[in-house]
């Protein structure tokens, strides 16, 4: 890759920049800056896409009553119950076991402030789910 | 490039760096006063690599990686450098931050293993669990620290609130607060030994690991998988692929970015040895880098269903096979050159 071939796309960046090695005119390896690169986008829209569908399922299954709230929140800082479980110190089961509203209802405050403490909400927000 | 400066008042000159380990080891070696670029480091401490791991389950899909396992860079380079390193993990994190502030109140910068998750400087959609991120802390400021993150153009503010979490994330491959710091560096390294076990080394793992999923096998094994990905269900096949280009071109530095990084250590190491066929092989390595992004551009028009008749899975499969056999073909040559010199 040349230097003058290093993509510069406007992508998700948000104005930051990756160093991408690139050779310059005397065929030497520098640094370049790139602002983005379109490729890149489409594969991080595709995963990012995947995600973002996957919690909007979650927060209609919530307000449906279908699943806990606990479900959403883990969801939205990309955890798996595995993840979760052990952030929070509660065994993998029970953490899935809590995805059932009607468990979910029932916690105690202090597990309730476990998952607040993992999950870097407070345990109103944990509690809910935005409406839209 | 931008100064900063750590606790003890010396200047640290954050340079911005294709990969995260690479770049915080090179910085270490900086501020000790040993010049070393980031693809010397890379070299030496044997980064590139390539493994399919269908089993490994990240997201719910298979990892395909581009280097070799965090940590083994730093750990090597030190090692082939003659740096000896603290490394500390820890259990509770108010103990491990509480270590930290101490080190950095000495003026030493440290080295960390972080979740880039919790790293909440990078924008949104940089930010997925992952526990392999490196990061330098320079100094503490009220109410955080000063980081340098080599993947960026400038040092950058992190709170202590996210810097504990970042650190003491847990989940596969967790850091348990990882953090290393030199203790002493020898000030003269010996550079044409180190790249002579930097490239040995990683000669043999391309070349010798018995295994289908690691290095050229690898290559092969993933370039068949796609290739018969294609006959299959299209949306499935399309995750899978789109999964294998976000692990090439994002997620840390990327495949055909550390083909790039590779050539450049080849070109400095070209010049160190005075070797023709070095230079020649680093050419060759760009571009193989080369076809490992058309590889991504044809993947991404595949995505994006742009002309499909073209466009097809045994195409990018095909390009990858290509690279397998041009980097099959480089590292034997490698292998052959470098048994040549002499220390």
């Amino acid at each position: 890759m040349k230097a003058n071939e290093v993509p510069q796309d406007e992508t998700y960046y948000n104005g930051e920049k990756r160093a991408c090695y690139a050779l310059n005119d005397e065929g030497k390896y520098v640094v370049v800056p790139s602002a983005g690169w379109s490729v890149e986008e489409i594969v991080n829209g595709l995963a990012v896409d995947e995600l973002a569908a996957s919690l909007e399922e979650t927060r209609k299954a919530v307000l449906a009553g279908v699943k806990s709230p606990l479900a959403y929140h883990m969801e939205r800082r990309q955890m798996t119950p595995e993840i979760l479980a052990k952030t929070a110190g509660i065994a993998a089961f029970r953490v899935k076991r809590h995805f059932r509203p009607g468990i979910f209802a029932k916690l105690k405050m202090s597990v309730l402030e476990r998952y607040a403490q993992a999950l870097a909400v407070t345990t109103q927000e944990l509690a809910t789910v935005p409406q839209k | 490039m931008q100064t900063d400066v750590t606790s003890g008042g010396k200047p640290f000159i954050h340079q911005h760096c294709a990969h995260c380990e690479t770049g915080v080891t090179a910085a270490l070696f900086r501020d000790k006063g040993v010049e070393i670029s980031e693809p010397m480091v890379l070299g030496i401490g044997s980064g590139i690599f390539f493994g399919h791991l269908p089993f490994v389950k990240w997201v719910g899909l298979p990892i395909s990686t581009y280097r070799s396992q965090p940590g083994a860079v730093f750990r090597k380079a030190a090692q082939r450098l003659g740096g000896e390193f603290v490394t500390r993990s820890y259990r509770n994190a108010q103990k491990g931050m509480d270590e930290l502030r101490r080190v950095l109140k000495t003026g030493q910068i440290v080295g960390l293993r972080t979740n880039i998750y919790w790293l909440s400087y990078f924008p949104n959609r940089f930010r997925f669990q992952f526990n392999g991120h490196n990061i330098v802390v320079l100094h503490e400021i009220e109410n955080g620290f000063r980081v340098s993150d080599p993947v960026l153009e400038h040092p950058v503010d992190c709170l202590t609130e996210d810097l504990v979490r970042a650190r003491f994330a847990r989940g596969p491959l967790e850091p348990h607060g990882f953090m290393y710091y030199p203790e002493s560096v020898n000030p003269h390294p010996d550079l044409r030994t180190a790249c002579i076990s930097g490239m040995k080394d990683t000669c043999n793992m391309m070349l010798k690991i018995p295994l289908p999923i690691f290095g050229i096998r690898g290559m092969r094994f993933l370039a068949k998988t796609i290739i018969r990905s294609g006959k299959g269900d299209f949306m499935e096949a399309c995750r899978q692929l789109g999964n294998i280009v976000r692990m090439q071109e994002e997620v840390g530095t990327g495949g055909a970015g550390f083909r790039y990084m590779y050539a450049a250590f080849l070109q400095e190491a070209a010049e160190m040895f005075a070797s023709d066929e070095l230079s020649q092989l680093s050419q060759e390595m760009t571009a193989i880098g080369d076809i490992w992004r058309e590889f991504a551009v044809v993947s991404a028009r595949i995505i994006k269903k742009r002309n499909p008749a073209e466009e097809t899975f045994a195409k990018a499969g095909g390009l990858m096979l290509v690279c397998a056999g041009r980097e099959e073909a480089l590292f034997k040559d490698l292998q052959r050159v470098v048994s040549k010199f002499k220390a």
